[in-house]
């Protein structure tokens, strides 16, 4: 059954498995003076390589900011963001680009293909901006799992919503990224897409090994999840392993409070 | 609606900046072209009215036939300086004095060059001593009195260090140098100069010598006696006068002049300034379409939303045309304030009217705001109307799909256009009649349009060839650059197309100085045997010239070449002479029939098949000249020739034109190199005579081959340069075209650059996408101004361009030139792209 935790004590991956990332202390200010707005105060968090983690909490709770700033996005004010063993606080812009490059994969919640490219294209595109090529076996793979082999040629405005997310998700596997930030990935999606998608990202991770960090507001999206963990005013209140729709509803109803 | 429009107008005030800077470049080359002509005009103005001020009645011989126009007026014949006694008699004339106004005395300046060079004319006279008729007022020194003294004009005189008490060296008619003393400097009325050109004033005798005045003078000026009127004296004086002579009062004369004036320079100045604004407005009008396309789009679900809540068509329309209206507005008064400094800057470049400042009539601020405002609601006129066509519906609708379709309508609408304008274009230079020049301007307009209507089918085969090698060069940025460049192929189309128009007219104008050249070279190759050519930039030269190249020994077929106007059937044609026992030694000409000996006849003259078939001569048909010192006499065609670059146009013996103008100079003198006589030799030896005659230019066949090059060359960069702001404004077209569509795309850029896209890669994407829209510019306009230029000089081919080439190398360096304009215009796309917030643009909405 799922067990959680009370806000502030986990601060560690919740098994013994290697961290893919983690923050120490991360504190992310907007604005000055009165205006100041604190989203992220004092977060320690690390997610598990291999592990499908999901963050939630209700609007303004930081999550959105937290994915940003692990997914070098974004910079705190201050503490620390480790991707494997490197410290993001410490790199240029260049050397924050080089980092999503080669090890780094994203879902946005609205698709974001680059309208004038082939679902092909669009999925190898991070390696075409790498300069790499695909390895044929591992795409392949990817096109299959998504079901999207009769639609590689069609551009984005050719294919439907769940499609496109599909070929979304397919980009941020094909280059077999260290881990792959998700940003309500299933927001603009009907509940059988979204299923198809979360089933599709789901499998990655079981069968794949990949590493998935997934921001959401959905308790069914995180329900896929191997752990959830909640957010509020911009600290961690409480995480949860082997979540399913109803505890995660009950955690959420409690911070709704 | 209007407050809408407004609104909008300064949310998108960056937006329009670049359309702003389009229309201000085209109305300051109106306003400034309405200035420059206006300011020219006036500084004569006041010329004519200061030289005529004390002049009540000026008395001159009939007007030279064929030298209508021009500056000042047509020539006239002279008149006997007897008739000066008939003036003076006549009642009421209180003084009248004789005129020598002539140009052709060369002023040499400190450095041993001649001043002014090849600009301005250079004017000698005889000072007038009478001071109340005299435009001429000494400003320090004394009139000339001695055969050696000479005035000259206190702007020369500034400009050129010359000194009352200096030694003045002095070449009349391309003659040789004689040395004056200046004895005084004078103004021209209140001026200092007169217009920029150099005048030398000597005494009635020396004029009368060094200007070959023959007894004559150009004109006689008289002053009227207190309480008689110029009309009334006119008419008196022309009773007096005898049939070869006319009189008329001081205002006309002055008006009669300006009128001359200003028609020759809107003919040689203001028209084809004009034309070249006009271009940068059509030019310009592209790139308002391609702005206020984009506005529309970004804006359509605001417009779409005005029409749901009850706004008619005819509104929108309206705002968007109001919002047209004011910037062309605000744009065409920056532009005249633009025009302004232009002018000035060319009058100072000029250096004429320097002291008079510029002349701003209502007349230009009123067509710059007019041209400006309406060129830019016309052009926001396409826009307007796709703005009505948006249906209330788009305004709750998700995504809004762009039509990429071209409609069949505008094929064929490019298709008639294109091949009118064609037809015209033919129609224009290939037939003659009086609307040729409409016909001519009417087709290339028409060809530019159709090309531009139908480029939007070439985007996609011409960007994805020309994306090919930079797809495999800079990889997904190369790609990206291809397929941006592929995606709205109407706009990309549109900003291709302005620069296809500057570069289609350099190219024409190109291929055309080509032909010129080639068709040049081959006639000098051809057709002059000759070893050497002397000639001047100038009027012709004095025959002394030529007797000094005949004395030389190391020359031989020393062989002048005169050339004089004469009337044949009505119309003006010049008419060659020279000797015609030198003839064949010096050139070659290719006969139809008869043989160029024949001119060895007295009044036998050879002609062109050209003008022969256009006048309907043949071969021993008796021609009527009317020379313009009044002979008539009839010549038989001996000999029909081919023309060419070099030779066209009835040749005669020097015996046949020289007792009908005995006064005729050379224009040129051709010369061999004696027999043992190295062509070193004899071009030192030819140099070394030619020396004493400053104005004289001495060349080998091949030298001459690489100044007629150099003119050619320089006549290609002045067209270049005026096309300038065309292509300037394709620029700032195509810099347009990519910030709207950066900004269109901040989202996509931002999703890029989380991807892993470096800053330098996003940079590389736009600045290849701007290559190969600038590529495809460059494509479409040496293909059309390739396919004009063949046509235009294949036209000429009766004024001897017999060959039409195409210059490959200048082709080239425009391709090469057209790529520069790409990264150019990218730069500060390319700076805002590569800053795109990559959170705030991947940010839902």
């Amino acid at each position: 059954m799922a067990e959680t935790t009370t806000a502030g004590v986990s601060t560690t991956a919740s098994d013994s498995r290697p961290i893919a990332a983690r923050t120490t202390d991360a504190v992310k200010e907007y604005g000055k003076g009165d205006a100041m707005v604190r989203a992220l105060d004092g977060i320690t968090v690390a997610f598990g390589k291999g592990q499908f983690s999901a963050i939630m909490g209700p609007s303004g709770s930081g999550k959105s900011t937290l994915l940003h700033c692990i997914a070098g996005l974004d910079r705190l004010t201050s503490g620390s963001v480790h991707i494997g063993d490197i410290e993001l606080g410490s790199l240029n812009d260049r050397q924050l680009t080089m980092l999503r490059r080669e090890r780094v994969g994203f879902i946005f919640q609205s698709f974001n293909l680059v309208p004038t490219l082939s679902a092909l294209d669009n999925i190898v595109l991070p390696l075409t901006i790498a300069g790499r090529k695909p390895d044929p076996a591992a795409l392949a793979e990817v096109v299959r799992i998504t079901g999207l082999g009769d639609r590689l040629k069609h551009r984005p405005n050719q294919l439907s919503g769940g499609q496109q997310q599909r070929v979304a998700a397919a980009r941020a596997l094909a280059s077999q990224p260290e881990i792959i930030f998700a940003d309500e990935p299933t927001g603009n999606l009907d509940s059988r897409a979204s299923t198809d998608l979360l089933d599709f990202l789901r499998h990655a991770v079981s069968a794949l090994g990949q590493t998935i960090l997934m921001v959401t507001h959905d308790p069914l999206a995180a329900a896929h999840a191997d752990r959830v963990v909640f957010l509020a005013d911009g600290r961690v209140v409480s995480e949860m392993l082997g979540p399913t729709a109803d505890t995660v509803l009950d955690v959420m109803r409690h911070l709704g409070d | 609606m209007i407050g809408v429009s407004l609104r909008s107008l300064l949310s998108h005030k960056l937006r329009l900046a670049l359309t702003t800077i389009a229309v201000i470049l085209g109305v300051s080359f109106v306003a400034g072209t309405f200035i420059l002509t206006d300011t020219i005009n006036s500084t004569f103005m006041s010329i004519f009215a200061t030289a005529n001020a004390g002049v009540a009645v000026t008395v001159h011989g009939h007007p030279i036939a064929g030298t209508s126009g021009g500056i000042g007026g047509g020539a006239n014949h002279p008149v006997p300086t007897s008739l000066l006694t008939t003036v003076r008699a006549v009642p009421g004339v209180k003084d009248a004095v004789g005129n020598i106004f002539r140009e052709g005395a060369t002023l040499i300046g400190h450095n041993g060059k001649p001043i002014g060079g090849n600009g301005p004319p250079t004017f000698g006279a005889n000072w007038i001593t009478d001071s109340d008729i005299s435009p001429y007022h000494l400003r320090s020194g004394t009139p000339p009195e001695g055969p050696n003294d000479v005035v000259v004009d206190a702007g020369t005189a500034a400009k050129n260090g010359l000194v009352v008490g200096g030694s003045l060296p002095i070449v009349f008619l391309g003659g040789v140098e004689e040395h004056f003393t200046i004895t005084g400097i004078a103004g021209y009325g209140s001026s200092d100069n007169l217009a920029g050109a150099t005048i030398a004033l000597f005494t009635e005798a020396t004029a009368e010598r060094v200007l070959d005045g023959q007894n004559k003078y150009d004109s006689i000026l008289v002053s009227a006696q207190s309480g008689v009127t110029d009309v009334v004296l006119r008419e008196r004086i022309a009773m007096a006068l005898p049939s070869y002579a006319e009189a008329e009062t001081g205002q006309q004369a002055a008006a009669a002049a300006e009128q001359s004036t200003e028609s020759t320079i809107s003919t040689f100045i203001g028209t084809p300034l004009l034309v070249f604004a006009f271009i940068s407005l059509f030019v310009g009008s592209f790139l308002i379409i391609n702005t206020f396309n984009i506005l529309v789009a970004q804006r359509t679900r605001e417009l779409a939303l005005l029409r749901a809540l009850g706004a008619t068509r005819a509104q929108v329309m309206t705002s968007v045309l109001v919002e047209a209206a004011v910037t062309g507005f605000v744009a065409s008064m920056l532009g005249f304030g633009v025009g302004i400094l232009i002018a000035r800057a060319l009058l100072s470049v000029f250096g004429s009217t320097a002291t008079t400042g510029i002349t701003l009539l209502p007349r230009t601020f009123i067509v710059a705001v007019l041209v400006g405002t309406i060129v830019t609601v016309i052009a926001a006129t396409l826009p307007a109307r796709r703005a009505t066509r948006i249906a209330p519906v788009a305004a709750l609708s998700e995504s809004l799909p762009e039509t990429q379709d071209l409609p069949r309508r505008r094929i064929a609408l490019g298709l008639v256009i294109f091949v009118l304008g064609c037809a015209a274009l033919v129609a224009g230079l290939f037939t003659s009649n009086s609307v040729t020049l409409q016909l001519i301007g009417g087709g290339f307009l028409g060809v530019f349009l159709g090309v531009s209507l139908l480029a939007p089918l070439l985007v996609v085969p011409v960007a994805t060839v020309i994306g090919w090698p930079v797809r495999r060069l800079r990889g997904a940025a190369g790609l990206l650059a291809g397929e941006n460049a592929r995606r709205n192929p109407r706009r990309t189309a549109l900003t291709a197309a302005a620069l296809m128009i500057g570069l289609a007219l350099v190219t024409c104008v190109a291929v055309l100085t080509d032909s010129v050249r080639v068709s040049t070279n081959n006639a000098i190759e051809g057709t002059l045997r000759a070893d050497f050519i002397v000639f001047t930039q100038g009027p012709d030269f004095d025959t002394q010239a030529a007797g000094a190249l005949a004395k030389d020994p190391k020359l031989t077929d020393v062989t002048e070449v005169r050339v004089t106007p004469v009337l044949i059937r009505g119309s003006s044609e010049s008419i060659s002479a020279i000797d015609p026992s030198e003839l064949g030694s010096v050139l070659t000409l290719s006969m139809v029939s008869g043989d160029a000996s024949a001119i060895g006849t007295t009044n036998t003259a050879i002609v062109d098949s050209t003008e022969a078939g256009a006048a309907g001569v043949h071969m021993g048909q008796l021609v009527t000249f009317n020379f313009p010192q009044g002979a008539t006499v009839r010549v038989r065609i001996g000999g029909i020739y081919t023309a060419n670059a070099l030779v066209s146009g009835y040749i005669v013996s020097i015996a046949t034109m020289q007792p009908q103008v005995p006064t005729a100079r050379d224009d040129v003198v051709l010369a061999n190199a004696a027999p043992g006589v190295s062509s070193g030799q004899a071009e030192a030896a030819l140099q070394h005579d030619v020396h004493a005659f400053p104005l004289l230019m001495a060349m080998s066949r091949s030298q001459y081959r690489t100044f007629v090059g150099a003119g050619l060359d320089s006549f290609l960069n002045l067209i270049t340069t005026l096309l300038a702001f065309a292509i300037i404004i394709a620029v700032l077209g195509i810099a347009n075209t990519l910030a709207l569509s950066v900004l269109e795309r901040t989202r996509e850029i931002g999703v890029l650059r989380a991807l892993g896209m470096t800053r330098s890669q996003t940079r590389s994407m736009v600045r290849w996408e701007s290559v190969i829209i600038s590529l495809l510019g460059a494509v479409l306009g040496l293909a059309v101004g390739l396919g004009l230029g063949v046509v235009v000089a294949g036209s000429l081919h009766d004024l001897g361009i017999t060959n039409v080439a195409v210059p490959g190398g200048n082709l080239i360096l425009y391709a090469l030139a057209a790529g520069v304009f790409g990264v150019l215009a990218a730069i500060i796309p390319t700076i805002r792209a590569a800053r795109v917030d990559i959170l705030r643009a991947i940010a839902t909405e």
